[in-house]
């Protein structure tokens, strides 16, 4: 049976912000655990006192957005910040804002964009993705050779660590090296760290125009090429994708063939030449349908499908391989790829992000993650790269024979995150293991 | 002193004349860029990993800490050795292993100076963006240490940002890799961040794969001259306004411009309340509009306003703002370097602040700023043979640092901590982050091995 005290939840909350009833609990729910309840805070130190009482009762809790992963919280507390989605502050003139952690990732796009400014990551699972989500994971992503990773984002925050006590950390300077870094170590631990309840956002000016070059490719290996051409005459697009024939569609539909997605966001007159560049690059490359978008509601429509096929790929990260190599060894990638998966362009997903050097595979399925990623990683290691993240610090370790490399890396994670999280009740589901 | 036994070991592992431990040997890595100095029972310099790790343990067995060291050209006492320690100093492991321009990155050991991988990258037409203005003698181990900045960080960010892997040796002489050639290979936490800045409290860096850039195409350098620092903000705020990112917005005042005349002949009106330099970069098509916008918007309230013509004339102002902290020397023997930072809309505050300082404690203060950051470096001139003048100086540097948190800012925007802030560290963070850093530094170094006493007691 579960330790959860009801009752005093709804003293903390109030009695419409605590669900125990499964029928109910569903929709802010997902994956296979069963949580005794669902709780929304709104505010600071509601979060702290649900947290102090989880830690007291010895209660697993898991955080989310709107949604909770489920995982390693059966019997436990599944906490959904989606009350807590205000935008306290939008500073013009230091470019921060200050906000709440439950705001939707692409609310807050909306709002920067009225308020005149740019806040580049993009949303990880567009639907679902809230902003304390967005730094929790802390990825980057196809704009990131630009702009750099979600991290750079990040100025400070308010966190309610897992004893409930509340840090705050961070102030408006764009420079800032006192004491250590645990602002930007906090990116990325996937709330193991403590639950972010408020952030302080660095944002940049919009960029003065934005373009996109779009055209499809017969092949995955011609359309990369492209991408190389591009690179070797020093054209550094904002984004520069490609989606494999079976997920173009869902970016745009009717596609036929794989798509690329070329995004120029910076000034007029740099644009116009680049765009046309970039396009007949792309029609020599053996493109058809290359177009210049310039219009905006087509421009937006068009990187709104590129988020639909990120989401698609982020919202199941069990069924996706995703490895990284230098951004011009990608055609030895690709080549060999190829002899893992077959045709490229029939996979059941693929995506390019150029300028990362970086792929991921939606894999078909029955396949096993394990034994792809194994084979992926060695292949991405003869061109000096790796599977991404936890995963590929193992196999690279398993690649090098260095048991000991590993251990060591993983035992220090575990001290850090037993150093925070003494009776580890924060996001149980999030394993440090791979 | 260190036992005959342990001497004999250091030079089996580094060779002979990698080992200094005669007494006149050992003062010159007492100190740094600031007035502390320290001693050293001994200094060590590695070539390879290997014999870091054998240095570490050896070490460990004899229970002596280890304070690494690049240049030692820090502001923040950060080498000054502490305790009974002894110092591993990074500058025979100078190798730069590969500049693949193709793939944007490099690998590099942590003693290769700043400046040697800046013209290597430079044949290749690529550049390192992080260059503090020591960077001709600083290396990328010490600017990792630190999180150096720089003139560039409004457009490109700190050192931090460029940062993609390490190799490190935990205090336990453990070797771990961190991240790796890409943004997407951190181990689940993303410990590449937590050891850049960290000052060598947490691991000894022995590579280091940093991200590199292409040199942007076109760049254009401008400088305005104004009567009073107050207007030269108003210009970096109204630049900011009009949405353009210059890679640089240097400030320097009417002392700078005239100890740095006297020094480089740059041809800087000496009446000048304050000097702004400029630089935008990008596509060449892109310069005419933001130089324009610039010009009007700097015009508006500067007494001059001009676009340098030739490289020349580039080189002439960057030598300006290079040689302020050392030009400063010639008014008085010591100067102490500040680094606070506030938010960009208080810089204004800030100049004001300083001013106030100046005038309470009765000393001189010359102000080298970069000013889209919002980061201030006040020079305190004074004679350091002068005990009661240093005391009064220390009184004012606490004062300065003081005045940046009331303006909601840090004490701290690049020197880091070191032992020089340490005493002030607890009026910037409440004690739940506080106590968030020792968490970290307990977690790498439970028994306190490396650089003991800087920025945290554990
Ligand atoms: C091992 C594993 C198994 C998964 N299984 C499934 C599955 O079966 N079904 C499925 O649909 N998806 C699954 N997912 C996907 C995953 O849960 C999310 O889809 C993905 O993390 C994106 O979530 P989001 O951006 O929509 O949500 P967000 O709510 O924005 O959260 C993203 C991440 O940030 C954390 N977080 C959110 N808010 C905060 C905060 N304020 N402070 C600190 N941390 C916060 C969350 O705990 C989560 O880890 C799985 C993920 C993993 C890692
Ligand atoms: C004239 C002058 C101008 C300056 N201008 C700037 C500027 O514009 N911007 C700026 O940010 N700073 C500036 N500085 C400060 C200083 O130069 C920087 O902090 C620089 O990065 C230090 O590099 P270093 O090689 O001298 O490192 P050191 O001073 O030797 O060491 C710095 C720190 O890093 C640690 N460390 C060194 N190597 C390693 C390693 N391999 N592993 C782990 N830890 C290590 C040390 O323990 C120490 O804590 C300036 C200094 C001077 C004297």
């Amino acid at each position: 049976m579960s330790n959860v005290n009801i009752s005093k939840l709804k003293g903390i909350v109030g009695d419409a912000y605590v669900i125990d009833s499964p029928s109910e609990m569903a929709k802010y729910l997902k994956g296979q655990g069963k949580p005794a309840v669902v709780v929304l805070p709104a505010s600071t130190s509601e979060v702290s006192s649900i947290v102090k009482l989880a830690n007291e009762k010895n209660v697993k809790l898991g955080v989310g957005g709107v949604v909770v992963d489920t995982q390693g919280i059966t019997g436990g507390i599944a906490m959904v910040m989606s009350r807590m989605n205000r935008i306290l502050e939008m500073d013009h003139l230091n470019l921060v804002a200050v906000v709440e952690p439950g705001l939707l990732h692409k609310e807050f796009l909306l709002k920067v964009a009225e308020a005149g400014l740019n806040f580049p990551p993009e949303p990880y699972v567009v639907e679902t993705s809230s902003v304390g989500g967005c730094f929790a994971i802390g990825d980057s992503d196809s704009k990131s050779f630009e702009y750099g990773p979600t991290r750079t984002f990040l100025l400070g925050f308010e966190m309610v660590l897992p004893t409930g006590e509340i840090l705050e950390i961070g102030n408006k300077c764009i420079k800032n090296v006192s004491g250590l870094d645990f602002i930007h170590f906090a990116v990325g631990s996937q709330g193991t760290f403590g639950i972010f309840t408020k952030l302080l956002v660095k944002l940049l000016p919009v960029p003065e125009a934005k373009k996109a070059v779009i055209g499809t490719f017969p092949s995955m290996h011609k359309a990369n090429a492209t991408f190389n051409t591009l690179i070797k005459r020093n054209v550094h697009p904002t984004r520069m994708n490609l989606i494999n024939a079976s997920l173009a569609k869902i970016a745009k539909p009717e596609t036929e063939g794989q798509l690329v997605i070329i995004d120029l966001q910076g000034f007029k007159e740099s644009g116009k030449n680049i765009a046309n560049e970039v396009a007949s690059v792309l029609t020599l490359g053996g493109g058809s349908d290359v177009k210049i978008i310039e219009e905006g509601a087509e421009y937006d429509q068009m990187i709104n499908g590129w988020l639909k096929v990120r989401a698609e790929l982020n919202a199941k990260p069990e069924r996706i391989v995703e490895f990284v190599v230098g951004p011009m060894k990608m055609p030895q990638a690709l080549a060999q790829l190829e002899a893992l998966t077959g045709d490229l362009g029939a996979y059941p997903g693929i995506i390019v992000e150029g300028l990362l050097g970086y792929v991921c595979l939606a894999l078909p399925e029955g396949t096993d993650k394990l034994v792809l990623a194994t084979k992926v990683n060695k292949l991405a290691m003869s061109l000096g790269g790796n599977v991404k993240g936890l995963l590929g610090h193992k196999l690279k370790a398993e690649v090098y024979n260095d048991a000991e490399m590993w251990k060591q890396t993983t035992s220090l994670l575990s001290e850090l995150r037993q150093q925070f999280d003494p009776k580890g009740i924060l996001n149980p589901g999030v394993s440090l293991e791979a | 002193m260190l036992s005959q036994a342990v001497v004999k070991r250091l030079k089996e592992i580094v060779g002979e004349r990698n080992v200094v431990t005669d007494k006149v040997g050992l003062l010159t890595y007492g100190y740094d860029g600031t007035l502390l100095s320290g001693e050293a029972l001994g200094v060590v310099s590695p070539q390879t990993t290997e014999q870091v790790v054998e240095i570490v343990k050896l070490m460990n067995e004899h229970d002596i800490k280890l304070v690494p060291r690049g240049a030692g050209t820090n502001e923040s006492g950060g080498t000054i050795p502490s305790e009974k320690s002894v110092v591993i100093s990074f500058t025979k492991m100078t190798k730069i292993h590969e500049i693949d321009t193709e793939n944007f990155v490099a690998v590099v050991e942590p003693g290769v100076i700043n400046f040697d991988l800046q013209v290597e990258l430079a044949k290749k037409n690529f550049y390192f963006p992080p260059d503090p203005s020591s960077f001709k003698a600083s290396t990328i181990g010490g600017n990792l240490g630190e999180c150096s900045g720089g003139p560039k960080c409004f457009k490109y960010g700190v050192t931090r940002d460029y940062m993609l892997g390490l190799e490190v040796v935990l205090p336990n002489g453990k070797v771990i890799q961190t991240g790796g050639r890409n943004f997407q290979s951190e181990p689940g936490y993303d410990l590449t961040r937590i050891i850049v800045g960290s000052e060598g409290i947490l691991g000894l860096v022995t590579k280091v794969f940093v991200r590199i850039l292409p040199i942007p195409r076109a760049k254009k350098t401008m400088l305005a001259l104004y009567d009073k620092v107050e207007d030269a903000s108003q210009t970096v705020a109204d630049i900011v306004a009009a949405g353009i990112i210059p890679t640089t917005l240097e400030l320097m005042d009417n002392l700078l411009i005239n100890t740095t005349e006297d020094f480089t002949h740059a041809g800087l009106p000496r009446d000048a309340g304050a000097v702004l330099i400029i630089e935008v970069d990008g596509y060449p098509e892109d310069m005419d509009g933001q130089v324009k916008t610039i010009g009007e918007i700097a015009s508006k309230i500067a007494k001059e306003f001009k676009v340098a013509q030739t490289a020349v004339e580039v080189d002439q102002i960057w030598t300006s703002r290079r040689s302020a902290f050392g030009s400063v020397a010639r008014v008085r023997p010591s100067y102490g370097v500040n680094d606070i930072t506030v938010p960009r809309s208080n810089f204004p505050k800030a100049i004001e602040g300083v001013l106030k300082v100046a005038k309470d404690f009765g000393v001189t203060i010359g102000v080298v700023a970069h000013a889209g950051d919002g980061n201030l470096h006040p020079l305190i001139l004074f004679d350091q043979r002068n005990k009661e003048e240093t005391e009064t100086v220390h009184a004012a540097e606490q004062a300065l640092c003081m005045m940046a948190l009331d303006l909601d800012g840090t004490i701290s925007g690049e020197h880091g901590i070191g032992l020089v802030k340490k005493k002030y560290l607890d009026k910037e963070f409440t004690p739940a982050a506080m106590e968030a850093f020792r968490k970290i530094k307990r977690s790498f170094d439970p028994s306190n091995r490396f650089n003991p006493g800087k920025i945290i007691d554990l």
